[in-house]
């Protein structure tokens, strides 16, 4: 018994003696590409993950190192620490998916002009929002949610479907527009099939959080049970749980931010950000045409004129599959022409409108008159 | 052929810092009862370990029949028909009886239980030897007694020869104890050969063949009964003379310190009250014996005496203040002692320190705190004056941690805390339980002294002997009830168990009631 | 303070009881304990990337070193909680409930920091005060509760976690003052309203850690030298019997809940309120119907300390440390869920050899003693052993 945690404890003391001798043998990895994650895992199946596969997609194409970071505290020190991290690991290009990262940014800005930071969702910003300012050495991401929900909302509709649910994580601007631009699509898709008014119902939700959880299925079980023939799930992980409940409820969804087609079956279509093609786009200016000026010391808006934003047209692995193939009616050819009048910017599509609640919880009536709906009537379930 | 079923020669078992067995043998003819005497830590139940192959002895052989065998755990006991009833039964509460005497060997056909076959054994072994049990009742419902015979039951199903009874009646009622002596002769006669732990010189002197004493880890001798007396053996066991006559003065009673009226004290266990009007008084300057079996009261009488139970009606009268309702503390304070029924649950916190164990009662008194700090060495000095003064034995004197204390010492702290502590009146519930000779005559010694310092003493006990000579004064309780007020002296045992198991009963105590 | 009326001793026989004591015998436990865990943690680390395994178990063992101000930064939070556990489970209480306490604690520091107008120079000090309140509330439910009706705590404490955490979730969503909606995270709290920092470059280290530390030495002084902390261990240790010396049971379950959900309560002040080393920026809220981790942290962290107060602080500061070390092994190309397994590992083992620690730790009593007694060969109790 003695002899074992001695044994034990010397070979603890052995190794401790072995590592405060042999210091730097072995050199840091180099991480030139560093993403820091927001406050979700790395699959999260939204900002962390799009944008990392962007990262691993460019990185590995021209061999150069890369990873990615958690930061250990969510707050703003916390993400510039985990900046600070980055470089100090070698970090010529920080990646820092959403919003979260806008003060952490401006600090890292100035404190780091030689390295540069791919802001997705954000612009720099002091604490106190007194002072915007994007340096050279940053490039602003935002994406047109709006377009991309509006291409979901037109699709359900076209594709024959009256009764729509959507579940926002919270009401956050980028989950607003989304919702906004999905009651937007399904309006124009009504009109265009000339239905009568009233005739598509929405249920509009915010969960009040981003995550999958039994809370979050038995509200998307409950929609699916009143009739909801589709959901769109605007809400990270909350898109899992709604994933589980359409399962059950042999129901659809609409996934979001990324491609979540190979996630269930369940899901017809995504309303997709360009996240990895931004970041690879960004990347391809620094490394390839070394032309990041275009990008850095301003904010670029993706939408679906600069193919920022849309519904996915391919399959992985599959150059021949149908991405489209989940809908009944509603084809690629749609889609294209479609996206094409909207990149034209044929509609006016809203992504902001007045809301009266602190939380940002629109009324019905609020998104009714300021969106202009007719065909389509609006359920808030709180 | 060999007279022995079992020989131990030379066992020496070492545990660190002490040798349990030092060269220790002793030989077990076949079909006697012999029994192993010893004080509290002089080795007995690490012997009977070793035998049973719960420990393995450094040095020394076990032979059976002569050939040597090893042990090398229980397992291997039972192939060798060894059986052993622990002081602390091995039963799973939540099983019948008879679940519990098949468990491990049970009969099964085509995978199922196959209980009939094992009822009609286990119903044969229990008519055969008088052990008398309810097969289908829970161990956790059935007293004591049933789940010590459900023990013997078990080794005898196991047809076990060889068997060893560890302190068994340490937990026994009078009247259980003597159907067990009968029990146990009546096996030796059936041919088994037995072992008894016991520091109990009675029941040796009652059932015993023989009889091995160990002092200190070491072989004393072995003796044939017949030809000893309980003080050659009493004085083999301590290593001294000692003195069964209680040597005491006629009482002088003095003033009321306690008197009780009418009281009633409910039971947790069934609907009726488990203390009914009860009503006596207790003087100073005398040792008033509440008597009784186990379970007729007695703990719920103390409970609502001390303030841990709350009293149904009646009233209790402490140096003439009406303590009735009175906290703990408040009884504490106005001069009541007691010493616990059980010293490990109630009467000290194991894991202190013997310092801290002997202030349990007064660290909130301003001798050992200032403005709630305490007073380390304040503590430390009466923890030491006290150890002096009774002689409370330790490996580290005031700093030991008090479970590592032996049994005896454990209660000589609660004695000496609860007697240095201003008190009129001293409640002792079954002080002398299971402790050895030596340590009984000190605590009846300490009784006898508190009376004779003018302080009036109420001793509960459940032993015949105790009761018969420490009391100045006998009340007996049989089913919550006083049902008998003795004179020591003018009584005999006889008269004493008549009114215990409720035979016999003074009319007149129940007339006091009214007044 | 406690009256210090101890004569001057000898150093040499002062050193020599200390290492026969019982404490010692704890402390070498943890130390092998430790040792025992990070043996393990390396083997995750080779098996997930054997090339760097080295360099990185070097920044998990050793890195903690190099940022010792974030060290204690983290470890504030739960050495509180670590302290809410193991305070009440000297009682014999076990307080699951320190996340909502927690929870709770913060919600009451953002209230006050952010609704309530009070002079600048205390507004800190009524914040931190004001969460203690707060996480003293959620205590003193529980403790009544099992006092009075003889609920567990451990069913009502967990309970309490969601009713806790839904509350303020719901609170601060309904009160514009406290909530941003567009960030989903309460406002930022006034400079004025953190804490000082400790002004360490790279750390947001402050006067938290001082508070923390300062607080576990004093609940280890009311265990130790006071009668309250004498009637509190002795509950702990057998209820019965504290009952039989007269202590009030009811009464001391019910301080004891209150003051651990105090302990827990401070610590999410002292989280919520540390300053930020970016100028108009703060530690924030976010109301996501996620129960606080710290709590149960504080779990792991109280039973690696052993339940004892300054253990706590070790154990706090060790997990603290591990995890600031296992962060810079991402500069090796470990990925932070590899990371997580490996202190998981660490913290897990070492608490896990820990349990064993009574074993050990009167393995090692019982050698001390027996040397002891071949010097002296005299006859100590012997019961224990042979009987």
């Amino acid at each position: 018994m003695k002899k074992r945690f001695f044994a034990v404890f010397m070979a603890a003391m052995m190794i401790l003696a072995g590592l405060v001798g042999c210091g730097g043998d072995s050199a840091p990895q180099s991480s030139e590409i560093t993403l820091i994650t927001d406050k979700g895992n790395i699959d999260d199946k939204s900002f962390n993950q799009g944008s990392w596969e962007g990262v691993v997609e460019f990185a590995t194409a021209n061999n150069i190192g890369h990873n990615y970071i958690r930061p250990e505290e969510a707050s703003d020190a916390g993400y510039l620490a985990a900046i600070d991290l980055a470089v100090t690991g070698g970090a010529k290009v920080v990646v820092t998916p959403g919003f979260l990262f806008e003060v952490a940014i401006y600090e890292a800005q100035t404190k780091y002009p030689d390295v540069k930071f791919i802001l997705l969702d954000g612009a720099p910003r002091t604490a106190d929002w007194s002072v915007f300012e994007t340096k050279d050495n940053v490039a602003s991401i935002f994406y047109a949610e709006e377009e991309s929900a509006f291409f979901a909302g037109y699709a359900a509709v076209m594709d024959g479907m009256t009764q729509l649910g959507f579940m926002g994580g919270m009401p956050v601007p980028a989950v607003q527009a989304f919702g906004y631009g999905f009651l937007q699509g399904a309006e124009v898709a009504a009109r265009d099939l000339g239905l009568a008014d009233g005739s598509i119902q929405v249920t509009y939700h915010y969960t009040g959080n981003f995550d999958e959880n039994d809370t979050n299925k038995a509200t998307a079980r409950t929609m699916f049970q009143e009739g909801a023939e589709v959901i769109f799930a605007a809400g990270g992980a909350v898109g899992k749980s709604v994933m589980s409940a359409a399962a059950e409820a042999d129901a659809k969804v609409i996934g979001v931010d990324v491609d979540q087609r190979y996630d269930s079956e369940t899901v017809i279509t995504s309303a997709m950000k360009g996240l990895a093609a931004s970041v690879i786009g960004v990347l391809e200016s620094i490394y390839k045409t070394d032309s990041f000026e275009t990008y850095g010391g301003t904010s670029t808006f993706f939408n679906a004129a600069n193919d920022g934003v849309g519904l996915p047209t391919t399959v992985l692995d599959d150059p021949n599959g149908d991405a489209f193939d989940r809908f009944e009616k509603f084809t690629k050819a749609d889609y294209e022409a479609l996206f094409a009048k909207v990149a034209a910017g044929n509609f006016e599509i809203l992504r902001v409108i007045d809301v009266e609640d602190a939380a940002g919880n629109a009324t019905a009536e609020e998104l009714t008159s300021q969106l202009g709906l007719q065909k389509v009537t609006v359920r808030i379930r709180r | 052929m060999n007279d022995y079923i079992i020989e131990m020669l030379n066992i020496t078992k070492e545990f660190p810092g002490i040798i349990a067995n030092d060269n220790v043998s002793l030989q077990l003819k076949n079909g006697e009862i012999h029994a192993l005497l010893g004080e509290n830590g002089a080795g007995k139940s690490t012997l009977m370990s070793v035998l049973f192959g719960l420990y393995q002895a450094e040095k020394g052989e076990i032979r059976m029949h002569g050939k040597p065998i090893k042990v090398n755990n229980p397992n291997d006991a039972n192939a060798f028909g060894i059986g052993m009833v622990h002081q602390h039964f091995k039963l799973v509460e939540v099983f019948s009886v008879l679940e519990n005497i098949i468990l491990g060997i049970e009969p099964t056909k085509n995978g199922l239980l196959e209980k009939k076959e094992a009822r009609k054994k286990v119903m044969a072994l229990s008519e055969k030897y008088g052990l008398k049990i309810n097969p289908d009742a829970m161990i956790e419902d059935v007293s004591v007694g049933m789940q010590q015979r459900v023990e013997i039951l078990k080794m005898l199903y196991r047809n076990n020869e060889i068997l060893i009874f560890d302190e068994p009646t340490a937990v026994l009622t009078p009247q259980e104890i003597k159907e067990l002596l009968s029990i146990m002769k009546d096996l030796a006669k059936e041919g088994k050969s037995i072992l008894f732990i016991t520091h109990k010189l009675n029941e040796i002197m009652d059932v015993a063949d023989r009889c091995t004493v160990l002092r200190k880890g070491q072989l004393i001798g072995t003796v044939d009964v017949k030809e000893t007396t309980k003080e050659e053996l009493s004085k083999m066991m301590v290593g001294r003379n000692i003195s069964f006559d209680v040597d005491k003065k006629q009482s002088s009673p003095g003033e009321i310190v306690l008197s009780i009226k009418n009281m009633t004290v409910a039971s947790k266990t069934h609907k009726n009250n488990a203390v009914k009007n009860v009503t006596f008084d207790v003087r100073a300057g005398e040792i008033v014996c509440l008597a009784g079996i186990d379970g007729n009261g007695q703990t719920e009488f103390v409970h609502g005496l001390t303030g841990l139970e709350k009293i149904e009606s009646g009233s209790i009268h402490l140096c003439g203040k009406d303590i009735s309702n009175a906290s703990i503390r408040n009884r504490s304070v106005s001069g009541m002692s007691h010493i616990p029924e059980d010293r490990h649950k109630h009467g000290l916190v194991l894991e202190y320190t013997l310092a801290e164990n002997l202030v349990l009662q007064r660290y909130w008194q301003n001798d050992f705190h200032n403005r709630g700090f305490i007073k380390f060495d304040q503590v430390k000095n009466y923890a030491e004056r006290l150890i002096e003064q009774f002689d409370i034995r330790s490996g580290e004197g005031a700093e030991t941690i008090v479970r590592s204390m032996s049994g005896g010492n454990q209660q000589k702290a609660i004695i000496a805390r609860e007697i240095d502590k201003e008190h009129q009146l001293l409640v002792a519930v079954q002080p002398t339980r299971g402790l050895d000779v030596g340590a009984i005559e000190y605590i009846h010694k300490q009784l006898i002294e508190r009376r004779d310092s003018g302080k009036g003493v109420l001793l509960i006990s459940l032993e015949l002997d105790e009761v018969l000579n420490v009391s100045d004064r006998i009340l007996v309780i049989y089913e919550g009830e006083i049902v008998g007020e003795l004179n020591p002296q003018e009584t005999s045992p006889q008269e004493l168990g008549l009114y215990m198991a409720g035979a016999k009963r003074d009319i007149n105590r129940g007339n006091q009631h009214g007044a | 303070m406690a009256p210090n009326k101890n004569q001057p001793l000898d150093f040499n026989r002062r050193i020599k009881e200390l290492t026969k004591s019982k404490g010692w015998a704890s402390f070498w436990a943890a130390i092998m304990a430790v040792a025992l865990g990070l043996v393990f943690g390396f083997l995750v680390m080779l098996v997930a990337r054997p090339n760097s395994a080295i360099a990185g178990f070097r920044f998990v063992a050793l890195g903690g070193f190099s940022r010792i101000g974030n060290v204690f930064y983290f470890a504030t939070p739960i050495l509180m909680t670590g302290l809410a556990v193991g305070f009440a489970f000297k009682m014999g209480l076990f307080n699951i409930g320190a996340s909502g306490q927690y929870t709770m604690g913060m919600f009451f520091a953002i209230y006050v920091a952010l609704a309530m107008d009070i002079p600048n120079s205390v507004h800190w000090v009524v914040a931190l005060a004001a969460g203690m309140l707060g996480g003293m509330i959620f205590g003193f439910i529980p403790g009544v509760f099992k006092a009075m009706l003889n609920v567990n705590e451990v069913i009502t404490s967990i309970m309490f976690n969601y009713i806790g955490m839904y509350l303020v979730d719901m609170w601060i969503q309904s009160n514009a003052l406290l909530y941003n909606s567009a960030m989903t995270r309460t406002r930022y709290i006034p400079s004025n309203v953190q804490i000082p920092s400790l002004g360490i470059e790279g750390s947001n280290v402050n006067y938290g850690s001082v508070i923390a530390i300062a607080i576990a030495i004093l609940i280890y002084i009311v265990l130790q030298k006071t009668t309250f902390g004498y009637e509190l261990k002795a509950t702990g240790f057998n209820k019965h019997a504290s009952e039989y010396a007269g202590m009030k049971g009811k009464r001391n379950i019910i301080l004891t809940m209150t003051i651990a959900g105090g302990l827990a309560g401070l610590g999410g002040a002292l989280a919520i309120l540390a300053p930020s080393a970016i100028a108009g920026s703060s530690m924030t809220y976010e109301p996501i119907n996620i129960i606080a981790t710290a709590g149960f942290n504080g779990i792991a962290v109280a039973l690696l300390g052993n339940a004892h107060p300054i253990g706590i602080i070790f154990s706090a500061t060790f997990i603290s440390h591990i995890q600031r070390g296992g962060t810079l092994a991402s500069l090796v190309g470990y990925k932070p869920e590899i990371i997580d397994v490996v202190i998981a590992i660490i913290i897990y083992f070492s608490a896990f050899a820990m349990i064993m620690n009574n074993a050990l730790g009167s393995f090692i009593k019982n050698k001390l003693r027996k040397n002891k007694e071949k010097d002296q060969s005299n006859s100590v109790s012997t019961e224990e052993v042979a009987e």
